[in-house]
């Protein structure tokens, strides 16, 4: 065995180790977690300092989901932390590795099911209602179908080996597409994120809609396995992305449940990074993988600022008016702030560099639809303000007796969140340097020529969805301001 | 010199803010001490920079790319020259003077830190805004202003107005800041740069046209400019200091800075040239009309301010870019005095009223009394509501929009039993509460 393979053992093997362990002994559950999330964020680690940028993509992510987890284990409260949890967890921290690491189709496809498994059981992290269900089942249905139409066209199950096959042709690339469509909360299938996080274990469920599979499946299979038709037929999903990503917006000017709040939130900002990707531009491309660590972690310390608040102050919390908590949690108050703003670009954050490279990338391959994403980012901005504005400010309420700010584990380990987007935005150029060498990757897939597929997949469009389709590949801004080519005025 | 005058305000609102969130909390002395120093080190600073900018006309700082991808870059340039160096002089200065004035003025306030961390981040924006060197740096400095500035309005965080204010005020920043964005965008896709450090990105009339018209939009939105005057006498809500500073000072003036920049492209096109003395125009005569029907002292300053500002607009459309300078800088010191004295003036004039045994007389013979008493009383009620601008916003963008956004609720909800995917009503009653963000 490799040293590449061990550590990836490492990697997916103690979380899985350490879930069954906390399972079967029931005792300090926190602490194996703890130790197991910590052990994948170290060989994470030694695994992405050994590939060369450019290629380290599933390092980086796998990197990423480790420290991810690791940071929940901290913030978990004392309520929520029971063995069902913690091992649940360790599931899932498993499986998205597993998912990310794998080069073969029928182990992708495997981490993707297993990684849903917690989701089914209302006992165990899933949602009251049939929604989630539904969506998780669909999505995996679609990749398994995908996954089976490539076996029987009698195609190698190596990712690396179909790359430019277009395996299984149109049909395949479509159940892909539904794939990440159902998995993501693409409009229309968009309900299941707020019915999730509402009705289900919020901190997991956090963790369930950060692996972002469906992102994960367009960077690393369908671009790479159908440049060709990616290229005449991703138009599509970005628009649905952007679609989505204003929709959830509007949406989510008037929710006032938190939690449904910011899962809208954390879904409009998640789509931009699928259009980002699909922008075929490295600023774009860059900008989504950027956006995708952005994201992240910013949605995460969301997620885990609200837990702590319901823990705190009952999860009867509410936008609809002033709850004035910033006066008894000062702390949870400004790091809710923080994370909020980094979510929608505040300077100095991240998220700065991001949707400047988001916005660029995707104005400069669509104009007409690319206007979508500064917008829809503004109502977001707006959307967490509000948020932050009626949970923490107003009147002080005087119903509690003790009401403990956040703790020292918590304080920590949220200020190490808000340090990771403070100085990734004030010292963006690791990171940006780094994801633009795998954006390059990306771009140069869209463009490399097809082996097995000579026609452009346009064809199977009906003729004026093509033309259009080609039509908006090649536009730029002048077309919307009717004004002549970028040489004009050199 | 020109570095650690921008990066000072940053740096001491950095450290503080990261050692109260790991739990410490200082004295209110050695919070006003640190400020007290820091704008004194960067205003004998400042003097340094005078000395290079009076010999070479600019002095420029380059740190390379804050960030690069492909052919896009973040160029990261501080620049002070004869235009942002009067702007920068007068961000320290007044801030710093605000500092001391704070620090008396809020004693003992329960939010004592959190203005003084707010006014250093707010300084560190200004600075960055000012001494910038392209318009992405520009930008950074821009958000941060109207941040700090949404905070600092809802300083009074157990009422209620003043937050939901500070709502209604960060949405109109992130509406037209859409503007700086996209007028961004559009530089670096037909200059190939946003950099003005090196020479003005070059554009065609009518593309200029197009990036002046964006810019407008978000310099109307920061000044307060016709129609998105409604947010500025939300924004008195805040406490003095920050009024003076913002309002009376270097946020309000913000927009007319961004345009000061903008004028060699400004100058290229006369329809953008027109539409900022159009806009300035109905500002002035707006902020006049309705500063005079505002019956408390801050809000009549407030349009006041807005009044000079849609005049700086006007100087600014039709080319006299240092008279609107000159202007600039005397109203923000000025404004900057009548703010801070409104409060002790309001107890003077009851002294006053007292001792001369009631109300002084008014002034007689004002402009109005020429129009006949139905068009007077007209204006009136017109000035009072301050001109119908929030209610036509109210109408036209955010009534619908919250419509939109409960249809899509419906449509969500859409095969779900009410009972199921809702978690419990408060006892208190969501449905009574406030929705969205008027």
């Amino acid at each position: 065995m490799t040293r590449g393979a061990i550590l990836t053992a490492i990697t997916i093997g103690v979380p899985w180790a350490a879930a069954l362990l906390t399972a079967g002994t029931r005792r300090q559950p926190r602490a194996i977690g703890f130790a197991a999330a910590l052990a994948s964020v170290t060989a994470s680690s030694l695994l992405l300092r050994a590939v060369p940028a450019g290629e380290s993509l599933k390092e980086a992510l796998m990197l990423l989901y480790s420290c991810l987890t690791l940071g929940a284990m901290l913030a978990l409260p004392r309520r929520d932390c029971t063995t069902g949890t913690i091992s649940g967890i360790l599931f899932l921290l498993g499986s998205t590795l597993l998912a990310y690491s794998t080069d073969d189709l029928r182990i992708l496809l495997a981490a993707w099911v297993v990684s849903t498994v917690p989701f089914f059981f209302p006992q165990w992290f899933g949602a009251r209602t049939w929604r989630p269900r539904l969506a998780l089942l669909l999505s995996s249905g679609a990749l398994a179908l995908a996954v089976t139409l490539i076996a029987w066209h009698g195609h190698t199950m190596s990712i690396g080996g179909l790359a430019r096959r277009s395996p299984g042709g149109i049909a395949v690339f479509g159940l892909l597409v539904a794939a990440v469509i159902f998995r993501k909360g693409i409009c229309p299938a968009h309900a299941w994120v707020g019915d999730a996080a509402e009705g289900g274990a919020l901190i997991p469920t956090a963790l369930l809609l950060n692996g972002h599979f469906g992102a994960m499946l367009v960077a690393r299979l369908i671009v790479p396995l159908f440049p060709y038709n990616a290229r005449d037929l991703f138009p599509l999903l970005s628009y649905l992305a952007l679609a989505t990503a204003l929709y959830v917006a509007v949406r989510a000017l008037t929710e006032n449940s938190p939690r449904r709040l910011l899962a809208y939130l954390a879904l409009s900002q998640s789509a931009c990074i699928l259009a980002g990707l699909e922008s075929r531009t490295v600023e774009g491309v860059t900008g989504a993988l950027v956006h995708w660590y952005v994201v992240t972690a910013s949605t995460m310390g969301l997620f885990a600022v609200l837990r702590l608040l319901e823990v705190r102050f009952g999860e009867n919390l509410t936008a609809s008016h002033h709850l004035g908590l910033a006066g008894h949690a000062p702390r949870l108050a400004v790091f809710f702030i923080v994370f909020g703003l980094a979510l929608v670009g505040l300077p100095g954050t991240l998220s700065f560099c991001s949707q400047d490279l988001l916005i660029h990338g995707t104005l400069a391959s669509h104009p007409q639809t690319g206007l979508l994403l500064p917008i829809a980012t503004a109502m977001n901005a707006v959307t967490v303000f509000r948020l932050f504005v009626r949970l923490f400010l107003g009147r002080r309420r005087t119903g509690f007796t003790i009401m403990a700010d956040a703790l020292p584990r918590e304080r920590w380990i949220l200020t190490a969140g808000v340090l990771f987007v403070v100085l990734g935005g004030l010292f963006p150029n690791t990171i940006v340097t780094r994801w633009s060498a795998e954006a390059e990757a990306v771009e140069q897939a869209f463009y490399a020529p097809s082996r097995d597929s000579g026609e452009s997949a346009s064809r199977f469009l009906p003729s004026f969805v093509a033309g259009d389709l080609g039509r908006v590949r090649h536009s730029t801004i002048d077309t919307v301001l009717q004004l002549p080519g970028p040489d004009g005025d050199r | 010199m020109l570095v650690f005058v921008v990066l000072a305000p940053g740096v001491v609102f950095g450290v503080l803010a990261l050692l109260w969130l790991v739990g410490w909390v200082p004295a209110e002395r050695l919070v006003s001490g640190i400020t007290g120093v820091t704008f004194s080190a960067a205003i004998l600073a400042l003097f340094v920079v005078l000395r290079k900018v009076i010999a070479t006309g600019a002095v420029t700082v380059t740190f390379g790319n804050w960030f690069a991808v492909h052919d896009y870059h973040f160029p990261m340039v501080l620049m002070a020259d004869r235009l942002s160096f009067p702007f920068l002089g007068m961000t320290v200065a007044l801030v710093g003077l605000i500092g001391q004035f704070s620090a008396t003025y809020l004693h003992r306030e329960p939010g004592f830190f959190r203005f003084f961390l707010l006014l250093h981040l707010f300084a560190f924006g200004s600075l960055i805004a000012f001494a910038a060197g392209s318009f992405d740096l520009l930008v950074g400095g821009w958000e941060i202003v109207g941040i700090t500035s949404v905070l600092l309005i809802a300083f009074f965080q157990y009422r209620t107005p003043p937050v939901e204010n500070a709502l209604r005020v960060f949405a109109v920043y992130r509406a037209t800041d859409i503007g700086l964005l996209v007028g961004v965008f559009a530089m670096h896709h037909w200059a190939g740069t946003a950099s003005f450090a090196g020479g003005f990105p070059r554009l065609s009339a009518d593309r200029a046209s197009t990036v002046c018209l964006l810019l407008l939009l978000a310099a109307a939105g920061k000044a307060a400019q016709v129609p998105f005057s409604g947010w500025l006498p939300r924004a008195m809500e805040g406490p003095t200091p920050s009024s003076a500073i913002f309002y009376g000072a270097i946020s309000i003036h913000a927009g007319a800075y961004l345009l000061l920049r903008l004028q060699p492209m400004l100058a290229q096109s006369r329809l953008a040239s027109a539409m900022v003395i159009a806009v300035g125009l109905v500002t002035a005569i707006y902020g006049t009309m309705s500063g005079r029907a505002s019956a408390d002292a801050k809000t009549s300053l407030a349009f006041a301010s807005l009044t000079q500002v849609g005049v700086v607009f006007v100087e600014i459309g039709m080319g006299l870019k240092w008279i609107a300078v000159a202007h600039i800088l005397g109203h923000a010191t000025v404004r900057t005095l009548q703010f801070l004295r409104a409060p002790s003036m309001l107890h003077d004039y009851h002294q006053m009223h007292s001792a001369v045994g009631g109300e002084l007389p008014a002034t007689e013979n004002r402009l109005e009394d020429w129009l006949p008493e139905r068009i007077q009383l007209w204006l009136y009620r017109w000035a009072l509501d301050r001109g119908h601008l929030d209610t036509f916003l109210d109408r036209l963008v955010i009534y619908p929009l919250m419509r939109i956004s409960k249809f899509f609720a419906r449509l969500d909800g859409m095969g779900l039993h009410p009972s199921l995917g809702r978690r419990e009503a408060p006892a208190s009653g969501c449905s009574a509460g406030q929705e969205g963000i008027g």
